[in-house]
């Protein structure tokens, strides 16, 4: 009983904590890469290039712009529905692709 | 444009209004400024006359009642599933306000002046001495044939990632790239002499590219918006057609000297006169001729490339034409028609239709195939689809009449064939997760036999000239061209750029339509 609870408890775990950088990539393509790019932002743009960053800051970035610590209109609005999942799998694919 | 200079203008001319108690001087002044705003950031798309182009128009009227609010966000953070850019950061936040307003207040302009002579005074001569030129490309290419070209719009269609960018499709590298300016939009090579390219790009700007070299030689502007241009078969002539003024100049292939402008104008299938944007514009190995299509009077004109160069206007082709494709050595076009949702067969040689075919649901039919299979040439149209009905119209092109209509994932804007390839590769560009997505359907079966996740919004494939490898955009969002083996539909290969759109090979002069024989035009002569 206590090992079935245990292993129920891992499998309702596992979406939630294995990051998916293929997941990532489709919600980073439609939330993010409209200013950030997959790979790069547009030449000649001010956004910040995402790919190849260091997933702790990237995580903590946009957890800060969700939850409106950290202020900014367009990134309060397009962080604001993102859940932690979401934010996991973008970091997954973003810090994992050669800038 | 200094963005930050225009803008202190705008403020600046507010203040000295405020001061001398005149409004109407600022409200003016600011008009102006954000005219200059709308055509440097937004026209390329949406149309120098605010009455739309690739992208909707927008003015008075199409954005009544529209909130403000709602306009900025749109502007601010673009639109994930189109080609609209963030102009967040790029635009300050007074001239995304200001642009707005002024869209919302001013209407559609009326169809402006661009003459010969603006024309010619356009010219910039870039190599003044072709004969510095070398002799032979100056990078290893077995059979010039073999480069693609793509046309890169870049994120904002203008800026540094608008160019032609050049590869060889044997080793899928890139051999080169000319910057553009603004986004790059069709790619013709001239069909007489291998070392020369004509990029038009959404501004209708065209620029001679030396492929030996790969540098531009010389451009020219023939209008404010339009891509469509043709040249002929003997190499000698441009012909390059405007949505912005309602226009069509034919142009020395050589110095891009303008030599005859045309009015787009004539009676549409419903009796009424028109002014017309440019539709297709192409040349036929067949005869000295151009065939464009006059989109809103739904006619062909065809114009003979002799003294005077006269015009036989072929009517009542359809409503709303748009591109087409050649077959029979030339002789016969197949143009869709979007209104009417068919693609109407024209004899080129007796200058008159033959046959209107059903082709689906609004039919844009990019570059057309057709191929022949058991002793049959079959024709292959696209449709956008902006209906339930999202087929792949195939057309019997000798007995002018439908095979079938092959059901695809959504709508569609270009198929791509190859006489060396089992499949014709068809885009699938709803607006969703399809949009990432080609389908292939079998020469044989006709039936979609397999879906490839490209990835971005995936867009005009295109062949390598000899069959083996199909090159296809990965569009906006996915800003790369991938490349799979014809057969084996394994990548290859992906050559980063952005927002990569359509794909032209020079093999395109030797088949004329892509899917005929690799030497269709060679067995003409």
């Amino acid at each position: 009983m206590r090992l079935a609870i245990v292993i129920l408890g891992a499998i309702l775990a596992l979406p939630v904590q294995a990051a998916s950088p293929y997941v990532g990539q489709n919600k980073a393509t439609a939330s993010c890469a409209q200013c950030h790019g997959l790979r790069a932002p547009a030449e000649g743009s001010i956004f910040p290039k995402l790919s190849g960053r260091d997933p702790e800051y990237l995580k903590k970035a946009l957890r800060h712009y969700r939850d409106k610590t950290r202020h900014s209109e367009i990134m309060n609005a397009m962080a604001g529905s993102l859940s932690d999942e979401d934010i996991n799998d973008i970091v997954s694919f973003y810090s994992n692709v050669k800038p | 444009m200094n963005n930050h200079s225009n803008n202190n203008n705008y403020l600046l001319a507010g203040a000295f209004a405020l001061l001398l108690g005149s409004s109407a001087g600022a409200l003016a002044q600011a008009d102006q400024d954000m005219a200059e705003v709308f055509q440097d950031h937004c026209a390329s798309c949406h149309g120098s006359d605010l009455g739309g182009y690739l992208a909707p128009p927008i003015n008075a009227t199409t954005l009544k009642g529209r909130s403000p609010t709602a306009l900025r966000s749109i502007l601010m953070t673009g639109s994930f599933d189109t080609l609209m850019p963030p102009f967040y950061g790029k635009l300050t936040d007074d001239e995304i306000r200001g642009v707005i307003k002024y869209l919302q207040t001013t209407p559609k302009q009326p169809n402006p002046a661009w003459t010969l002579e603006d024309t010619r005074k356009s010219i910039k001569v870039l190599v003044k001495d072709e004969s510095t030129l070398p002799a032979k490309p100056t990078y290893t290419i077995d059979d010039m044939t073999n480069i693609i070209g793509v046309a890169a719009r870049g994120k904002y269609g203008r800026g540094a990632g608008s160019k032609a960018v050049f590869i060889n499709s044997k080793t899928h590298q890139k051999i080169g790239e000319v910057a553009t300016g603004t986004a790059a939009h069709i790619i013709e090579f001239n069909p007489a002499n291998p070392r020369w390219a004509y990029v038009k790009t959404d501004t209708a700007e065209i620029f001679k590219v030396d492929l030996y070299s790969m540098q531009v030689v010389r451009s020219v502007k023939t209008g404010f918006n339009g891509p469509g241009i043709g040249i002929s078969r003997d190499g000698k002539y441009i012909m390059a057609g405007s949505f912005v003024p309602h226009n069509a100049t034919i142009l020395d292939a050589n110095t891009l000297e303008p030599l005859k402008s045309f009015e787009l104008e004539g009676i549409d299938p419903d009796g009424k006169m028109v002014s017309s944007d440019s539709g297709m514009i192409i040349g036929t190995p067949y005869a000295d001729i151009f065939a464009i299509a006059l989109e809103n009077a739904g006619q062909v004109w065809v114009v003979d490339l002799k003294e005077g160069f006269p015009v036989t206007k072929i009517e009542k082709v359809g409503r709303h034409l748009h591109d087409a494709f050649l077959t029979h050595g030339g002789k016969k076009l197949m143009i869709a028609s979007y209104d009417d949702s068919i693609v109407a067969a024209i004899d080129l040689e007796k200058r008159e239709i033959i046959k209107k075919l059903e082709a689906g649901c609004v039919p844009h039919v990019g570059g057309g195939s057709a191929v022949v299979v058991d002793g049959r040439t079959l024709g292959f149209g696209t449709n956008f689809g902006d209906c339930d009905k999202t087929v792949v119209s195939v057309w019997d092109l000798d007995k002018m009449e439908v095979v079938k209509q092959v059901p695809v994932a959504g709508g569609t804007e270009s198929p791509a064939a190859h006489a060396n390839a089992p499949y014709v590769a068809v885009d699938i560009i709803s607006k969703d997760r399809r949009a990432r997505t080609v389908q292939l359907i079998d020469k044989k079966t006709l039936e979609v036999v397999k879906t490839l996740d490209v990835g971005g919004h995936a867009y005009f494939p295109e062949y390598s000239a000899d069959g083996k490898f199909l090159y296809i955009s990965a569009g906006y969002n996915g800003d790369e061209v991938v490349v799979y083996d014809s057969n084996s539909l394994q990548k290859v290969a992906a050559i980063p750029m952005e927002s990569p759109a359509g794909i032209f090979s020079r093999g395109r002069v030797k088949y004329m339509t892509r899917g005929l024989s690799p030497d269709e035009i060679g067995s003409l002569k």
